[in-house]
């Protein structure tokens, strides 16, 4: 292994300070007396001698266990815990990573005393249902504080690597292979990532991208030969996507070998992006980028999130990733990612033993010795899947593959592995173990509503003085660490929609990691009608269903059976009802939002010029694109004729690029283009401009809004409304099988889309409304009447009226 | 006043269209401007809609030894203009003469008109070296060369160099020269190459937008008026806007 890796990994660390989401402004928080004191607790000198360090280690160690299990009295115990927070709450202002550290001991500390007064003083083990209901209870907080606390070693540090520039002789530069691997995705699919990757800036005659056709289709070996590109196939599919790769490795000679997903589309600096670490350490073995993804998944569609809320991947892209690689813990997921030949073949090829061939084949390499590494900015993007039930089932596959290499290859036993590359892979698998203990959250209040089992046998105030500082600590660190990458409750929410799903997939995987498959069937393509998915949500309609009623009997108990212990019942009333939240959120996840057209559309905002056939030029914005169409927006006044040829202008930076193309669309000032005829040239080039854009993958995240714990638990409070709204809609509609109605908000939005369309006066702020939640073209027009009213406001304030 | 002098190496390539449109564009900017037309063709006048049965200009102001104040007239787009003046062979030839021996003729005509402060002053010039260009040189603080994308365009480049290099580089009120591309198509390999090949040779005095080949352009002067005007939504007219901008960075960074 190299030696100098960890060393220049600190120093890189050192170097870009961590600055939480948000920072106070305050120079004081910044620079202030107490940064003074910090840093020179940092530079101390004993943390370089050994007894030093070992004697730190020890008094921490006792002050730790001491911290953890000295008892107070109740009201003591309340007022420990709130000046606790209340130091969190104040370092919380300051800046840097030490300060990160300090908040993550603080929350260790209040959430293991938290357990530790569980375990010897709540638990009572003297009547069955008591006991049963408990236990289960505590090993479900168990895990989650385990989780927690590796979660927080595996995201202490973020490497934040740069890319390393490749050096100026280019004859020295390495050849490599592009994998593109494809078993029954439609050619137009296909066809944007090859011509992207034909466009990838490396000598020509050291790049060889191959079609890793597994559905031996002759469409695509006519295409790869028409763009000149190698085209593979083999005769069996064994091992799919991985035997797939294994097939072709035996087949090309390239030093390295990228691979991109059919549906990943590299932009044409990937190569020179990510290269240059290779020829720097000679033992990295694999260097992933990041997902991203130019279309909503679907919680961003159904809960209309997109580019607002960070969605379910941007934590593990953004954060835990860089987190992985400063432990040299990097693991590879399957798409835009580059290894190295030798180091590959050196572990058999792809790993074949589970279904996340990907993550194996990382550890595998890390048990060599090989190291791993990941650069954190986007360098290909694809289209999110479709529906709900589609994203289920990825999920799916994911948490079975983990739990399989967790029992099969666990990364805690064998060998090759350092102590925190075990943590982070155990994380990483153990993380998808979330299904049950989530089930038993959402569940659990009702072992005293139905049952009348004391859990936790204390009264209610003591669970409130030693819970509050356990979650409160927990979501403030994390807070700070995960804001920029997912907001404060939204993981609850994520995780509650695929719990029941995982659930069952990871255990069976842990009991026979060889046997059984779990899909969902992915009902793909449009969606006309807003639907609610019956069949997807009918767990959480169980545990809702199961929740209400547990609301109900609480009620009873709370007035006339158990009046006696009033505060016992309001604490589990309390918990149903924030998990009626959680769970009214996941209704609103699977109500399917409508999708007006059949192919996806990718938002865009960039300017383009459209040239009409008698030459007139008109400067306008396109505003989305998809496979072979550009929707654009006229200034006002300006008309274009349907069906007319013209020439589209679009821009990559100072380069502009024209296209012939015909009008397929015009109403208002809404057009629709379709491209015709373009040459090969011309395809490479209309990637580049739209699907392939890089600069504009960055931009995304720059929408996002700022996390604080509160406004997140709002907005799911929000969300939760709505898919209850939803939710009693459709159970009305199913009941008596009236016809289609609309539910009031679609009727509101409808009746504010007929205002727009007939350009009637509404308010900018219903514009603003609409825009942000219609990806179609609703919110097409609602932005360009909202950029034509924005010009004429400023042009009022230019001339006023005398 | 500054005084922005529009060049070209040769005719045909819209030095006047671009002379009159920016000078327009730049007073909607909210600039003062006042555009001379030195080019014998007097062809200014016929962009801004003025009155085509008047003939007169400021060779007839010169000849008959008048203020050009007489000669300057007011648009509808925000500029002021003096037209070079609907004139006689003989007239032209007397002029022409005159100017070889009065080579402060421009430069006493210009000081005697009462400027507003900020006044841009635009000279639209003959293609080619001539007597009028030599003296527009000697009072210019800025130039502007309008160049086409192609290869005859380009040989001149160093011909029109010369030229400035002898009259302007060494006066310390001169602030550089610099170029514009008119009638640029994308679509056109060679206009593309062309440009890039400029690009390399000319760094930033290459003026970072193009003037994109656009029938607004010849519209507008059918219909007398400015682009902006006529098809503000044209390419044409954002190309000027952003030729606009960067022009006026270019007139703040000279010294009042």
């Amino acid at each position: 292994m190299s030696s100098t890796r960890p060393t220049e990994a600190k120093e890189t660390a050192k170097n870009s300070a961590i600055f939480p989401a948000r920072v106070w402004q305050s120079g004081r928080y910044k620079f202030g007396k107490l940064n003074e004191y910090t840093t020179a607790l940092i530079e101390w000198y004993g943390w370089e001698h050994t007894y030093w360090r070992i004697a730190i280690m020890i008094v921490i160690g006792l002050l730790y266990w001491f911290s953890m299990t000295f008892s107070l009295s109740l009201p003591m115990q309340a007022v420990y815990g709130a000046i606790v927070f209340f130091v969190a709450l104040y370092l919380r202002r300051y800046a840097g990573t030490l300060f990160t550290l300090i908040m993550i001991v603080f929350s260790i500390n209040q959430s293991s005393r938290y357990l530790y007064w569980r375990v010897n003083e709540t638990l009572v083990l003297d009547n069955w249902v008591d006991g049963f209901f408990g236990v289960v209870l505590l090993l479900a907080e168990l895990y989650a504080w385990l989780v927690l606390v590796l979660g927080y070693a595996q995201t202490i540090w973020p490497l934040r690597r740069k890319p390393e520039p490749m050096p100026t002789d280019i004859t020295v530069w390495p050849t490599v292979d592009i994998f593109i691997p494809t078993y029954n995705e439609p050619l137009k699919v296909v066809r944007s990532t090859v011509l992207a990757a034909l466009a990838i800036d490396w000598p020509k005659e050291k790049l060889n991208i191959c079609i890793l056709d597994d559905g031996r289709r002759d469409e695509f070996r006519e295409f790869a030969q028409s763009v000149g590109v190698t085209y593979l196939t083999r005769s069996d599919n064994m091992h799919a996507k991985a035997g797939n790769i294994n097939r072709a490795l035996t087949q090309t000679t390239g030093e390295y070998v990228a691979i991109f997903d059919c549906d990943h589309i590299p932009a044409r600096s990937f190569l020179q992006l990510t290269m240059g670490w290779f020829l720097r350490d000679p033992n990295l073995a694999m260097l992933q980028t990041p997902h991203h993804f130019l279309s909503p998944d679907p919680f961003e569609r159904n809960l209309g999130t997109f580019r607002r809320v960070p969605n379910e991947g941007e934590l593990f892209y953004g954060l835990i990733q860089d987190g992985n690689d400063l432990w040299n813990a990097t693991f590879f997921c399957g798409s835009c990612a580059v290894m190295r030949r030798t180091a590959l073949l050196d572990v058999g090829g792809v790993a074949v033993e589970t279904v996340t061939e990907d993550a194996h084949t990382a550890l595998k390499m890390h048990r060599k010795g090989y190291n791993t590494a990941y650069i954190s900015i986007p360098q290909a993007a694809g289209l999110a899947t479709e529906s709900l039930s589609a994203h289920v089932g990825q999920r799916i596959r994911w948490a079975r593959g983990m739990a399989q290499i967790f029992r099969l290859d666990n990364p805690m036993l064998g060998k090759g592995l350092s102590l925190m590359q075990r943590l982070c892979y155990s994380n990483a698998m153990l993380h998808f173990f979330y299904g049950l203990p989530r089930m038993i959250f959402l569940l659990a209040p009702l072992s005293y509503m139905f049952f009348q089992a004391h859990i936790i046998n204390a009264e209610a105030l003591a669970i409130a003085a030693y819970a509050l500082p356990h979650l409160a600590h927990a979501n403030l660190t994390n807070s700070r660490i995960q804001g920029a990458y997912r907001h404060s409750f939204w993981a609850e929410l994520y995780e509650s929609t695929l719990a029941w799903y995982i659930f069952r997939p990871t255990l069976l995987a842990l009991i026979k990691p060889k046997e059984g498959k779990f899909n969902v069937t992915a009902k793909g393509g449009l969606i006309k009608e807003e639907f609610l998915d019956w069949q997807i949500s009918a767990p959480y309609l169980t545990m809702l269903t199961l929740n209400v009623a547990g609301l109900l009997i609480g009620f009873v108990r709370l007035f006339w059976w158990n009046s006696f212990e009033a505060q016992t019942v309001m604490l589990n009333m309390m918990w149903t009802v924030y998990n009626l939240v959680i769970l009214g959120a996941t209704m609103a996840v699977a109500t399917e939002a409508r999708q007006i057209r059949g192919a996806h559309r990718v938002n865009c905002n960039q300017k383009a010029v459209l040239k009409l056939e008698n030459g007139r030029t008109i400067v306008c914005r396109a505003t989305d694109y998809s496979e072979g169409g550009l929707g654009l927006v006229m200034p006002e006044s300006e008309m274009v004729p349907l069906k007319s040829d013209v020439h589209v202008t679009l821009y990559l930076g100072k380069r502009e690029f024209v296209f012939p193309a015909s009008v397929v669309f015009a109403r208002a000032s809404i057009i629709g283009l379709e491209f015709e005829g373009l040459n090969l040239q011309q395809q490479m080039d209309l990637v580049q401009c739209t699907l392939a854009r890089a600069d504009a993958w960055l931009e995304a995240t720059e929408t996002q809004n700022i996390d604080r714990p509160m406004s997140g638990l709002k907005e799911i409070m929000q969300q939760s409304r709505k898919g209850l709204e939803h939710l009693s809609h459709f159970f009305m509609l199913s009941v008596k099988r009236r016809s289609y109605r609309d539910t009031p908000h679609i009727k509101k939005e409808r009746g504010l889309l007929y205002h727009v369309l007939l350009n009637k006066d509404i308010s900018s702020d219903a514009l603003k409304e609409i825009f942000k939640r219609r990806l179609d073209i609703a919110g097409n027009i609602a932005r360009s009447l909202l950029v034509t009213r924005g010009k004429g406001r400023k042009q009022a304030e230019k001339h006023p009226v005398n | 006043m500054t005084v922005i002098a529009v060049l070209s190496p040769k005719g045909g390539v819209g030095k006047t269209t671009v002379a009159v449109n920016l000078g327009c564009a730049l007073a909607k900017a909210g600039r003062p401007v006042r555009l001379l037309d030195m080019d014998p063709q007097n062809a200014v006048r016929l962009h801004l809609g003025a009155d085509l049965s008047d003939v007169s200009g400021h060779v007839h102001q010169t000849l008959k030894q008048e203020s050009w104040h007489y000669a300057e007239y007011d648009s509808d787009y925000g500029v002021s203009f003096i037209p070079y003046g609907k004139v006689s062979e003989i007239e032209r030839i007397s002029l022409e003469s005159q100017l070889v021996t009065t080579p402060d003729w421009l430069h006493d005509n210009l000081i005697s008109l009462d400027h507003e402060p900020g006044l841009c002053v635009i000279i639209d010039t003959p293609p080619g070296p001539s007597i009028y260009v030599q003296q527009v040189l000697s009072v210019a603080n800025l130039v502007l060369v309008v160049m086409i994308p192609d290869a005859g365009s380009y040989a001149t480049l160093s011909a029109i160099e010369g030229l400035l290099e002898y009259y302007c580089a060494s006066r310390n009120d001169f602030y550089g020269s610099y170029y514009v591309l008119n009638q640029y198509d994308a679509a056109v390999p060679l206009n593309r190459d062309i440009q890039s090949v400029m690009q390399n040779t000319l760094n930033e005095r290459l003026a970072p937008a193009c003037i994109h080949r656009d029938t607004s352009l010849s519209e507008a002067l059918a219909f007398q008026q400015p682009v902006l005007q006529y098809a503000p939504h044209s390419q044409a007219a954002d190309d000027l806007a952003q030729l606009t901008s960067w022009l006026q960075v270019l007139l703040n960074r000279i010294p009042k």
